[in-house]
């Protein structure tokens, strides 16, 4: 077979050219990037040496500021400076106004969907402002690993519903960023500490951040990480220590309850730097204007308690739905910022009964486990030794009758995870009917996120109750949601317009990518041709390996024919300099490769299932 | 992997009640290793797409497999027995066994000790479990598929009640 010559020199890169990757730890305080570079795993430094990229982001009439620079703006420029915007990715309006006086910001008036926030730079939603932060990561990876980047793996909670999943890798794409995965941060440490150690059993993931808490119940086997079971909650971290903390010095000032918000940030300052103290030392004196005082550590903890019995009741809950005692959890990891608090440590200890790993830096270790992953999906290793089998954090239902929810998912569901629904019609020709999807435990309809609404259009007219629309509820590796309909008896797939509850549109994005470039057509224009030469490298070499490895086994010579000129087809339009055309030559390639991965893929089918007969399993 | 195979062959185990767990993890563990999405990230698009299906079947056997009443369930569909989850059983001793043990449940937040009172009651439903698949078992192997159903109609009230225990358990921890 001498038709497999390809690639024209320096144009689409040798399949097994180490790829760049990195992984990346967006979080509400802080976030990183790290990579694996020849053979070892570490975050990556800034010019000026530091690692750690505070998550703030100030807007100005001169531009855009990001780090630590930005979050020293905070107390002069409250409004004009970004916060803990991970609290607010995928949330609507409402949300944010639940939790109202914590935030600093002025919300815009938007149609109810996403919240708007008014800068003097204009106004900005949480996923243009987490992009910002991406953007400077990314940057700091491509220049670390000498080179646009290939890929990333994004760390979110493991309690992050649809929305807020969403919402991430919206951002990740305005960054200009090809996302490998969504990965969740408690499997992310797991992993970290995993490879490190060999070590084999159950793993308890103990992740206080700044904004949230996660608990994650594994299995480690042979290098396969199992999610059991993951719980927690997206509002509930340091930030509410630093709160609770504020608070107490507030009533002991005598300063009463409505401070404006420059006090309020003084305050909470004042309240950090306290607790981080109390990490090393055993009281700090505090003062707050002409007001002083001592925190010890016994009156920190009285403080804290109540907040950090919240986070062991999740892991009660956890550890059940895992069907497991507490007995059998083998090692507990520690991640997140807020593990250094020492209560925090003593209460984690005293609950599994073992002393808890925190050896990796635990504001490293989710960025660091990333790392490896995204090392081994961009294809840098065989990646036999790694697999993570995650899990739905939160059940999927459906609105029906009377404001009830009908779940379809529970929660825990090892993901990919598909299901099935049949729905028919109430009234006699109704071609088109609504679905609106929610996630959460709850039973009424408004006590569960809602996550989008679906309408089907294009039923066959029929009498009430005789059509039959079959409704598939797909959840994929990302934990994301999509949706597919069919009318069963016609076979007509009925069109399904979503709407999601308070995410961005497919335009929308395009808008805003418009608007990051300042109304400049010329810049648009590259940076698409510019994805669509990546996105045709990728699909090139993806079959150019494919093909190497057994495309003479399971093609034809016609066939083989026709692929290899579809694919000179696209290598022609993909150095050109229409975007369009590269876009309509993948879709071309795909089609005619179309018959040759089904056929791959059964051939791994045969491969796994060769060997197994029934007698094996029956010792 | 087609739609034709069963969720027995996907696992290459005999259709039957008992069910090795650790070959069950196992071979599962093998399976996705084999088919995860995870796998195909470099892959073209189609293949992630196929992988993405083959994974979703392969959890969805996994999960029917490893619970008790789901696979009663399952095994009776493949032997052309429907049972819907609303169906319920007609012998009256096990209503009646049933209704008192509700009863048991409802007054265990009053007990004395209401910890040590679910924990027997608790007991006492899992026993009832583990008989009720042993009656399964034996009836669905002998072919018995009417005895089969009756006794699955009857698992599914006690694993209901079984996670009703659980639920006020975590009440009570709260």
């Amino acid at each position: 077979m001498a038709l497999l010559q390809i690639s024209e020199p320096g144009q689409t890169p040798e399949p097994h050219q180490r790829k760049r990757a990195v992984g990346i730890d967006l979080g509400t305080t802080n976030s990183l990037v790290a990579t694996v570079r020849s053979g070892s795993t570490e975050a990556v430094a800034a010019a000026d040496g530091s690692v750690i990229l505070p998550s703030a982001v100030h807007y100005s009439s001169e531009g855009v500021s990001v780090g630590a620079g930005a979050r020293a703006r905070a107390a002069a420029d409250p409004y004009n400076t970004m916060l803990s915007i991970k609290r607010l990715m995928g949330r609507g309006v409402a949300d944010v106004k639940s939790f109202g006086e914590q935030l600093p910001y002025r919300f815009a008036d938007s149609d109810g969907g996403m919240p708007q926030i008014e800068t003097v730079a204009g106004s900005v939603n949480p996923v243009q402002v987490s992009a910002e932060i991406l953007k400077v990561l990314a940057q700091r990876g491509s220049e670390a690993l000498g080179g646009e980047l290939d890929g990333a793996v994004i760390t979110v909670p493991a309690y992050f519903d649809d929305a807020q999943r969403q919402a991430t890798k919206d951002a990740a794409r305005l960054a200009g960023l090809h996302v490998l995965r969504l990965l969740n941060e408690p499997t992310a440490a797991a992993v970290a500490y995993g490879l490190d150690q060999g070590e084999e059993g159950v793993i308890a993931v103990y992740d206080l951040g700044g904004g949230t808490f996660d608990i994650s119940i594994l299995r480690l086997s042979k290098g396969v990480f199992e999610v059991l079971s993951t719980g927690g909650d997206t509002a509930l971290g340091g930030d509410d220590f630093d709160r609770a903390i504020a608070s107490w010095i507030a009533e002991q000032a005598g300063l009463g309850t409505d401070l404006d918000v420059k006090t309020q940030r003084a305050l909470l300052d004042t309240a950090c730097s306290a607790k981080e103290k109390l990490a090393i030392e055993e009281s700090v004196s505090v003062s707050y204007g002409d007001w002083r005082g001592t925190l010890d550590r016994a009156a920190m903890a009285e403080i804290l308690d109540s907040l950090i019995d919240k986070t062991l009741r999740a892991c009660k809950r956890a550890l059940r739905d895992a069907d497991l005692a507490v007995e059998e959890v083998g090692e507990v990891v520690l991640v997140g910022g807020s593990t250094r608090t020492l209560r925090v440590r003593e209460r984690v200890e005293a609950f599994f009964g073992r002393k808890p790993h925190a050896e990796i830096d635990p504001d490293q270790v989710v960025a660091i486990g990333a790392a490896l992953q995204a090392d081994v999906l961009v294809g840098n290793k065989s990646g036999e030794d790694l697999l993570l089998l995650d899990v739905i954090p939160l059940s999927l239902g459906i609105e029906t009758m009377g404001g009830l929810t009908e779940k379809l998912i529970p929660r825990n569901t090892t993901i990919p995870v598909a299901k099935a629904q049949e729905f028919t019609t109430f009234k006699d020709g109704q071609t088109a009917m609504a679905i609106h999807v929610v996630q959460g435990e709850r039973e009424l309809v408004n006590d569960c996120r809602s996550l989008a609404r679906f309408e089907l259009r294009g039923i066959p007219p029929m009498v009430a109750g005789a059509a039959h629309i079959r409704v598939t509820f797909q959840v994929d590796a990302d934990g994301l949601l999509s949706v597919t309909a069919m009318e069963k008896s016609s076979g007509v797939s009925a069109d399904i317009t979503v709407k999601p509850s308070y995410g961005l549109e497919d335009e929308d994005i395009t808008r805003m990518l418009k608007d990051s470039y300042a109304h400049a057509e010329q810049d648009m224009a590259a940076r698409a041709l510019r994805e669509a030469q990546v996105e045709a490298e990728r699909a090139l070499e993806a079959l150019l390996v494919a093909l190497q490895e057994n495309g003479a086994e399971l093609l034809s010579e016609k066939e083989l024919d026709a692929m290899e000129r579809a694919m000179e087809a696209l290598r022609l339009a993909h150095n050109g300099g229409d975007a369009e055309e590269i876009h309509e030559r993948i879709e071309a390639l795909n089609e005619v490769s179309e018959p040759f991965a089904a056929r791959r893929m059964d051939a791994s089918i045969r491969r796994a299932m060769q060997g197994h007969t029934l007698d094996e399993f029956d010792q | 992997m087609s739609e034709q195979q069963t969720y027995f062959d996907i696992f290459g185990l005999k259709p039957a009640f008992e069910v090795d767990r650790s070959a069950l993890s196992q071979r599962y563990r093998e399976l996705q290793r084999e088919f995860h999405p995870d796998k195909y990230a470099s892959k073209s698009s189609r293949e992630q797409m196929l992988a993405m299906q083959y994974a979703t079947r392969i959890n969805e056997a996994h999960t029917t497999l490893r619970d008790p009443v789901r696979r009663a369930a399952y095994l009776l569909s493949l032997a052309g027995v429907e049972v819907s989850p609303e169906q319920t059983t007609a012998d009256a001793d096990f209503l009646m066994q049933q209704m008192m043990l509700r009863e048991q449940l409802e007054e265990v937040r009053d007990a004395a000790d209401p910890a040590a009172a679910l924990d027997d009651l608790a007991d006492e439903v899992g026993g009832l479990f583990r008989a009720e698949q042993q009656v399964f078992a034996s009836a669905f192997a002998g072919g018995q598929l009417e005895d089969a159903k009756n006794s699955l109609l009857k698992m599914q009230f006690l694993s209901k009640l079984q996670r009703q225990v659980e639920e006020l358990e975590e009440d009570l921890l709260d």
